[in-house]
């Protein structure tokens, strides 16, 4: 029995190589039908871990609070109630609050310079509420917001751009003019890249009125334990802003740091399922193809197909031996297109993401096996319609 | 009796205006063994006949009994096993699969009954040898003249070694020498056993066969036993 499906592979083998530009021709659809979804999952795939990892770096389940005041000759300052609130009203759902002011500027150690940092303005609680690990000496601390510490912890990035090899604890580095003592370093934790997460410094945030010049801060970011205590974190600290603020004076907006990550994910999904629509359309038309050409073949083949029947074939023999060359057929063809895949996958991540991108092979099996039954199901009214001939007229055709 | 048909009518577009009685009552019989010759013009409804004694083609009305049994009541898939098992057809066209090489189109017949692949070739060997063309096995049908492509053809009937042999003009396109080598393998076939039943238009080749039924506008107008022209002289003579 299995020398004879060798056979009957064989001889499906021999016809389409018989017609090699035809076969070709009729593969394509069903080719890149599976190459354009294996690149297009592979991508999309590859843009979720990207977004996934850079959002996973940026820290996920955090608030934004921004406070706006437009009385300036009486300003109120909420930090440290603010602080407190959080630190005390909010303790089983909060991780922490920080002040969280972003400036840019110049930094110097030495002759070294560093244009691109981020400063940012924070408390003791800054590092974990960013995800940032110090590697390094140490941490900010609430002393250091007291004595408003000229001090700061710097990320890997402005370490290795402003100190190379040298340790640069204890050493003084010079933000626009202000020469700040660095007490720690943070693990690198982007690439070490210019204008990446690593390219940043943290100040006590009480320095705000020395090198700022600003009465108040306005800026800050609270880190939620969980993403289902997101929405229950936002209205305590919304009410509490209302009450805590005068509304003819003041606004306050309060953003869910996880929305932006996740419309970007519904992005993703959709764009996937418009491509991966466009992609069954090619692969429909790709397996209509593979029913025509099989239309022919059995015209083409009409004699041979009664000869087959004069000495004795069987049916079924017929229906598979059509069967058995549309799914070689649509076969080779996913086979070429999986390859495609693989190609395109590969210089797609490269160019667009600088990631290696492989199509996953849960992917790869699944579109060979569905590239296979595409030639069964198309195949099969050819081939029902090839063994249905009466042998007398099948022997009569040309 | 190997083949028995009654009242046997093949009508095409009955009851319309172009209908065509290509058969119109068609009584035979034909035993184990026997040389058969039927002979007609063109449009006689030989090949038809010879399209329904080998299964290929179902009559309008009658009966048929191939080894006692009606073929009406067999099923598309016991006519193939009937097609496989008991006939070997040898077409004026040849009819071998341009595909295949000399001996997997031999073969090929065995391959649907299921033989094991060895055997298969062991016998497809021994047709061919028996034919005289086992040299050539290993070609493409299309590299040989017609008369090896006719005894290619005659390997392939004979090597699933079945009881009957339905050889439709099998000379028609040989030239006279081939053609007699070929009806020559048909004699010595029918010496070993086999029921040889051969459609033919020319009364030379005819004259081979140890029976002739002639055939006019499908009906049977002679059914005799073929007397050998020197056994008819010696007979006047007497």
């Amino acid at each position: 029995m299995r020398g004879r499906q060798l056979e009957e592979l064989k001889m499906a083998l021999e016809s389409i190589t018989d017609k090699k530009a035809r076969s070709f021709l009729t593969m394509l659809g069903i080719l890149i039908g599976v190459g354009a979804v294996l690149i297009l999952v592979t991508v999309v795939t590859g843009m979720n871990a990207d977004m996934e990892a850079y959002y996973e770096k940026l820290g996920v389940n955090k608030v934004y609070v921004t406070v706006t005041q437009y009385d300036r000759t009486n300003t109120l300052d909420i930090t440290d109630d603010l602080m407190g609130y959080v630190a005390s009203d909010m303790s089983n759902i909060a991780v922490g609050v920080t002040p969280d002011i972003e400036q840019s500027g110049t930094l110097r150690y030495g002759g070294n310079t560093n244009d691109s940092a981020v400063i940012y303005f924070g408390n003791e609680q800054w590092a974990d509420c960013n995800n940032y690990t110090l590697e390094d000496g140490r941490d900010l601390s609430e002393l250091d917001m007291d004595n408003r510490s000229m001090v700061c912890v710097i990320g890997a990035y402005v370490a290795e751009s402003l100190f190379g090899y040298i340790d640069p604890i204890g050493e003084t580095i010079t933000y626009n003019g202000y020469p700040l003592t660095v007490v720690g370093v943070y693990y690198a934790k982007d690439g070490t890249a210019e204008e990446s997460m690593d390219d940043a410094i943290v100040v006590p945030y009480t320095l705000n009125r020395s090198i700022l010049s600003t009465a108040i801060i306005t800026d800050f970011t609270i880190k939620v334990e969980t993403s289902d205590d997101m929405e229950e974190a936002m209205s305590r600290i919304e009410s509490w802003l209302s009450e805590n603020l005068d509304s003819n004076t003041s606004e306050y907006t309060v953003e869910n740091g996880n929305d932006e990550m996740n419309a970007s994910e519904d992005e993703t999904t959709s764009l996937s399922l418009i491509l991966g629509g466009v992609a069954c359309i090619s692969l429909l038309v790709g397996g209509i193809g593979i029913m025509n050409i099989m239309l022919v073949t059995v015209t083409e083949r009409a004699r041979e197909i009664g000869i087959k029947k004069a000495i004795g074939a069987q049916r079924r023999v017929i229906v598979t031996q059509f069967l058995v060359e549309a799914a070689v057929l649509s076969g080779l063809g996913g086979l070429i297109g999986i390859a495609i895949g693989y190609g395109g996958s590969l210089l797609i991540g490269k160019a667009m993401y600088d990631l290696i991108l492989v199509p996953d092979t849960m992917y790869v099996v699944a579109s060979a096996i569905f590239s296979i039954v595409i030639g069964i199901a198309f195949g099969l009214y050819p081939a029902v319609k090839a063994s249905g001939l009466q042998p007398v007229d099948a022997l009569r055709a040309d | 009796m190997l083949i028995e048909i009654h009242d046997l009518r093949k009508i095409y577009a009955e009851g319309e205006e172009n209908e065509v009685r290509a058969l119109d009552g068609v009584d035979l019989s034909i035993d184990y063994g026997e040389f058969v010759a039927i002979v007609g013009t063109s449009g006689s409804g030989k090949s038809t006949m010879m399209n329904i004694l080998g299964c290929l083609d179902v009559p309008t009305y009658g009966e048929y009994l191939l080894d006692g049994i009606p073929v009406k009541e067999r099923t598309e898939r016991e006519l193939a096993e009937i097609r496989s098992v008991k006939i070997g057809f040898i077409f004026q066209g040849y009819n071998l699969i341009p595909s295949l090489n000399v001996w997997q189109n031999v073969a090929l017949p065995m391959l649907y009954q299921r033989v094991p692949l060895a055997e298969r070739q062991q016998r497809a060997m021994d047709a061919l040898a028996q034919v005289d063309i086992a040299q050539k096995a290993e070609s493409r049908p299309t590299q040989l003249s017609g008369g090896q492509q006719q005894r290619v053809a005659i390997a392939r009937a004979i090597a699933t070694r079945s009881p009957i042999i339905m050889a439709d003009e099998p000379t028609g396109a040989l030239d006279s020498k081939t053609g007699a080598q070929v009806l020559g393998i048909l004699r010595s076939l029918n010496a070993q056993g086999t029921a040889v039943i051969l459609i033919t238009h020319d009364n030379g080749i005819a004259a081979k066969a140890k029976r002739i039924v002639r055939l006019i506008d499908g009906k049977i107008v002679s059914d005799q036993p073929n007397v050998p022209d020197e056994a008819r002289a010696l007979n006047e003579n007497m």
